[in-house]
């Protein structure tokens, strides 16, 4: 059991190696990175120049709700994009390598290497949520930061990340071609999030739509309210597309 | 007085009835091979005749439609976590991940194996000394030649010191002089107790290393046997009798 649990540490390893080596993922960290950081000092100067108006009414929103939060709702617009483009080439790169009967034949199951692939992924991921989250961290003695609703936020991003890059792994495990798996993983991830703009348009608030989006449960999070709702739709999300994913590469040990 | 009887070395692998589909057709069809520590067999076959699927399978990249692969007398396919440390594959055309180095690649392939710490890293210098390979260490996996390749995937292969060693077409992309230090690694492992199983097209190749030959014809096994180094013209006839008449050349022998 122990050699399957660090067999599954050695899958991540190699990938979060591969990741590094690869210009993709320190191009996409620059610009992004760049796009936060630009927007940011943005949305710092909007609420210094308001700061005098809103000193009139002490509950009104502070920095944490007019800069930290709507940073973090940006990165959440960017993962949209860049967690396809990660997520891309981890199981279907391998395939069009050829490499991936290499794992195979190390005596692995197939969730354990979906899984490997997943955190190491998942680990880019945080990485990249934590260098934003360091931008208003870095302005935290000196301004009245509401530690709970940053880290409900920072808890709903976290998690729609980790939603994403199951949902990028799952697609790259079905995907032939790494560019397919891009595309279809940006189209099911706009698709999941968005399920219910026609029924919100028509005035229902409530049913499966609703459920199904990922927007019903994410922005909860994002104003600090966390629920146990909303955590168990991203785990079962989570383990659902993970679970395919192994299916997938199982049947492909399977079928060669 | 001692009597000392000599025991046989222990049978490594055995296949029993191992069966394959593939794009609709029998890869592989009810092979029955068995294979002992320190023996090498050359497996033989036209294109298409289902060695590299046979390979595969042993190798635990595969999984067979039915039949059983006994793995020093474990049951493989109950058991495929066995491969881990058990076998060492070198695949066709010899793929590698081409974003790492060389001494990365083989620190992977390591720790995907079990192997960790001072253990790794002996291993690895160990490999690297003997496939000549200490000289590229540094350089991407991507940018070797075809023969730098399978020299490295010989390394991850031979790596954790398998008891199993699966060699798809091993000479491939090879000069002539490293085809034939290749002979000398192979017979240097059988002589360690390693049992080898090999794919190759040159008959050559057969006769100078292995110490059985089967040849694989659509599938199923046409011949079994011992190979005697001094007669490569008795298997050229067998394998090109089989090769050509098929079934009937397999029903004579």
């Amino acid at each position: 059991m122990s050699g399957v649990v660090a067999g599954t540490f050695a899958v991540a390893r190699l990938e979060w190696r591969r990741m590094l080596v690869r210009p993709l993922a320190w191009v996409l960290a620059a610009l992004t990175l760049a796009w936060l950081a630009w927007n940011f000092t943005l949305l710092l100067g909007g609420f210094l120049a308001g700061q005098v108006q809103r000193a009139a009414s002490p509950d009104g929103p502070g920095f944490t709700d007019l800069v930290a939060v709507p940073l973090l709702g940006q990165l959440a617009q960017l993962s949209f994009l860049v967690v396809p483009l990660l997520g891309m080439s981890v199981i279907a790169g391998e395939r069009r390598n050829g490499t991936l009967p290499l794992l195979f034949a190390a005596g692995l199951p197939a969730s354990r290497i979906v899984l490997g692939k997943y955190l190491a992924l998942l680990g880019w991921l945080l990485s990249w949520l934590a260098l934003t989250l360091a931008m208003p961290l870095a302005l935290a003695h000196a301004t009245d930061l509401d530690g709970g609703k940053l880290a409900a936020a920072t808890l709903g991003l976290a998690l729609m990340l980790a939603a994403l890059a199951a949902l990028g792994v799952a697609c790259s495990a079905f995907a032939s071609h790494p560019a397919i798996a891009a595309a279809a993983a940006l189209i099911l991830a706009l698709a999941l999030w968005s399920v219910n703009v026609g029924a919100q348009m028509a005035g229902i608030n409530g049913g499966v739509l609703n459920w199904l989006a990922m927007s019903t449960h994410e922005q909860p999070l994002l104003r600090g309210l966390v629920s146990t709702t909303d955590l168990a739709w991203f785990a079962l999300l989570i383990v659902v597309t993970l679970a395919l994913a192994s299916r997938r590469l199982d049947n492909e040990r399977e079928r060669g | 007085m001692t009597t000392i009887i000599p025991s046989s070395p222990p049978v490594v692998l055995q296949l029993d009835r191992l069966s394959r589909r593939r794009a609709g057709r029998h890869a592989v069809r009810d092979l029955d091979l068995s294979l002992h520590a320190g023996q090498v067999l050359g497996l033989l076959g036209v294109n298409g005749a289902g060695k590299s699927t046979t390979l595969s399978m042993i190798a635990g990249a595969l999984r067979p439609d039915s039949g059983g692969i006994r793995l020093c007398g474990e049951d493989f396919l109950e058991h495929p976590e066995l491969a881990r440390s058990r076998i060492g594959w070198l695949p066709e055309r010899a793929p590698v991940w081409a974003e790492l180095s060389v001494s990365e690649h083989l620190d992977a392939h390591g720790r995907l194996r079990g192997l960790k710490g001072g253990t790794l890293r002996a291993a690895r210098e160990r490999v690297l000394d003997r496939l000549d390979l200490q000289p590229l260490a540094r350089r991407l996996a991507g940018v070797l030649s075809q023969g730098q390749r399978q020299r490295l995937g010989l390394a991850c292969a031979l790596l954790h010191r398998p008891g199993l060693l699966v060699l798809d077409e091993p000479a491939n992309a090879l000069d002539p002089v490293q085809a034939v230090a290749l002979r000398g690694l192979i017979r240097e492992q059988a002589a360690a107790g390693t049992a080898v199983i090999l794919s190759t097209h040159l008959l050559a190749e057969v006769t100078a290393v292995c110490d059985r030959v089967a040849i694989l014809h659509d599938g199923c096994l046409r011949h079994d046997g011992p190979v005697q180094a001094d007669d490569h013209q008795a298997l050229e006839r067998t394998f090109f009798e089989i090769a050509m008449h098929g079934d009937a050349a397999a029903r004579a022998a």
